[in-house]
């Protein structure tokens, strides 16, 4: 079994690294975490963006953002992407490739979500910190850059990074409009060996379980870092575990 | 920390060019939450250099007319001047910013800045909003922590302080916009009593310096002792105003009357 998977891996490396390319389009695992990192570098920004719309009192800005949300969470990710993929090119004329579309819709799917976990944040400070801002003459941007932001978002990190990794594991859909990432590829292989599905699925599942763990465990460390940085080294305590908090006295 | 604080010198106060008026002046201002009347044709005025202490019992309206002051709350009608600027005029959003730095607030809950040191929760508004050089803001941030007997913690991050500690940070952070006045929403409400104690003594020697202060708080020894007048509220209507010595030995409402007996048992 580890056998087969090993052989699987020497045989198509190049496939599932970088698809079909350089004689098509860039596929396998690079499309997957180029996929992934653009996703998430566009939606993150466009989640905070969309978070303060939704605080807002105007209409203009609070209506559109409500409605991307809620079309978002009521709506399965798969028949979005199917959606964007069959009617914008009617809508617009023009064949649009496979990453784009996967690209786009991932950005408004996953800003969508994320917004809620930032509006979350915002809500939770409490009206003090941004009255504090505003009584000492700061404008409502400046507040938010320099007082809320920086909070809001140190606050909802492991929701954000949940999120995150979720996105990862959503560029596989993109499968389902031939885009070449990772599941396309290993599809492809066992399309040809067809004797060993549990081999090259199982080889997947690792491969994306070690993106998604150093993400992670990426995310980790910068909390800490920022916590250490924070408080001080002499007052940096390591977050409580649900042991310790549960613990009987 | 009181003697600390007294061999500091002198705050600056800011000069300011409408000499002539009241610092705070209320003209008939009313307010509602929906249908119930927070504040109720209040009209009163709080000079230059004076000190006036709101008092009275709890939902009477105190916190919400000293947060009127800049802003932090809408009145419904009636004029309200801060050092002769109207505050709930049609201002536009940068003269409100404008207008809201020259008014140190004091909050009850300290609000500081949790992310960010002593030293940088007092540098920076004068950085960001006054423009001030960093170097400039920090060397009078320094001596504005010294004088509220802080400058030790100047690294100290809020959750590292006691309340206390907090508190006069607050008080330092305001000062470090140059306010010609400073607002006080029951600073020592929050805090344990053995800290009241060093928060008052800062506001006593702002006080001594000649600081245009308004105070809404519980601290009756300080109201007798630090106070120019007293304001009695009661269901959002200043009922009395009075010098300490007259309102506390002899004062004319009756609802005046039974809050400073209360106060007693």
């Amino acid at each position: 079994m580890i056998g087969d998977i090993l052989t699987i891996l020497r045989d198509n490396w190049l496939l599932l690294l970088v698809g079909q390319y350089p004689n098509g389009p860039l596929g396998g695992f690079a499309a997957t975490l180029l996929l992934s990192a653009l996703s998430i570098a566009l939606a993150f920004p466009l989640s905070v963006l969309i978070a303060l719309a939704r605080l807002s009192r105007n209409p203009l800005l609070l209506w559109p953002s409500t409605v991307l949300v809620y079309v978002a969470r009521g709506v399965p990710l798969l028949m979005l992407i199917l959606w964007v993929y069959f009617m914008v090119p009617l809508l617009i004329g023009a064949a649009v490739p496979g990453f784009v579309t996967m690209l786009v819709t991932l950005v408004l799917y996953e800003g969508a979500f994320l917004s809620e976990v930032v509006r979350g944040g915002i809500v939770a400070l409490g009206r003090g910190q941004m009255e504090a801002a505003r009584a000492l003459g700061q404008s409502y941007p400046q507040a938010l850059l320099y007082i809320i932001l920086p909070q809001a978002l140190y606050n909802v990190i492991p929701s954000l990074i949940s999120q995150f990794v979720s996105t990862i594991k959503e560029t596989t859909l993109g499968y389902v409009i031939n885009v070449p990432e990772l599941t396309f590829a290993a599809n492809q292989i066992n399309n040809q060996l067809l004797t060993k599905p549990f081999q090259v699925f199982f080889l997947l599942a690792i491969i994306y379980y070690a993106v998604c763990w150093t993400l992670t465990f990426l995310a980790v460390r910068l909390e800490r870092r920022i916590a250490r940085r924070r408080a001080g080294p002499a007052a940096a305590p390591a977050p409580l575990t649900v042991r310790q908090l549960t613990a009987e006295p | 920390m009181t003697s600390d604080a007294e061999m500091i010198p002198d705050v600056k106060i800011a000069e300011t060019s409408n000499a002539g008026t009241a610092m705070i002046r209320f003209e008939n201002v009313t307010k509602y939450y929906g249908a119930y009347k927070a504040l109720d044709d209040v009209t009163a005025e709080v000079g230059r250099g004076e000190v006036v202490v709101v008092c009275g019992p709890s939902g009477s309206g105190k916190s919400t007319l000293i947060r009127t002051v800049n802003r932090l709350e809408e009145i419904a009608s009636g004029t309200l001047t801060f050092d002769g600027e109207s505050v709930h005029g049609p201002l536009k959003a940068a003269a409100l910013n404008r207008l809201r730095s020259r008014i140190g607030f004091v909050f009850q809950s300290f609000n500081l800045f949790p992310h960010l040191s002593a030293l940088d929760n007092v540098i920076l508004s004068p950085i960001k909003v006054n423009g001030a050089k960093r170097e400039v803001a920090k060397a009078r941030a320094m001596a504005l922590l010294d004088r509220v007997g802080l400058s030790a913690k100047a690294g100290a991050y809020p959750a590292q302080l006691s309340g206390g500690q907090q508190q006069r940070v607050a008080i330092a952070r305001a000062l470090a916009m140059e306010p010609p006045a400073m607002l006080f929403d029951e600073p020592t409400s929050a805090l344990d009593p053995e800290m009241v104690g060093e928060v008052l003594a800062v506001m006593r020697s702002l006080a001594a310096d000649g600081m245009t202060m308004m105070c809404v708080t519980h601290e009756m020894g300080f109201a007798r002792e630090v106070a120019d007048r007293i304001w009695f509220m009661d269901a959002g209507r200043i009922l009395e105003t009075a010098p300490p010595d007259a309102f506390f030995s002899n004062p004319q409402h009756p609802r005046a009357k039974k809050f400073l007996s209360d106060l007693r048992h």
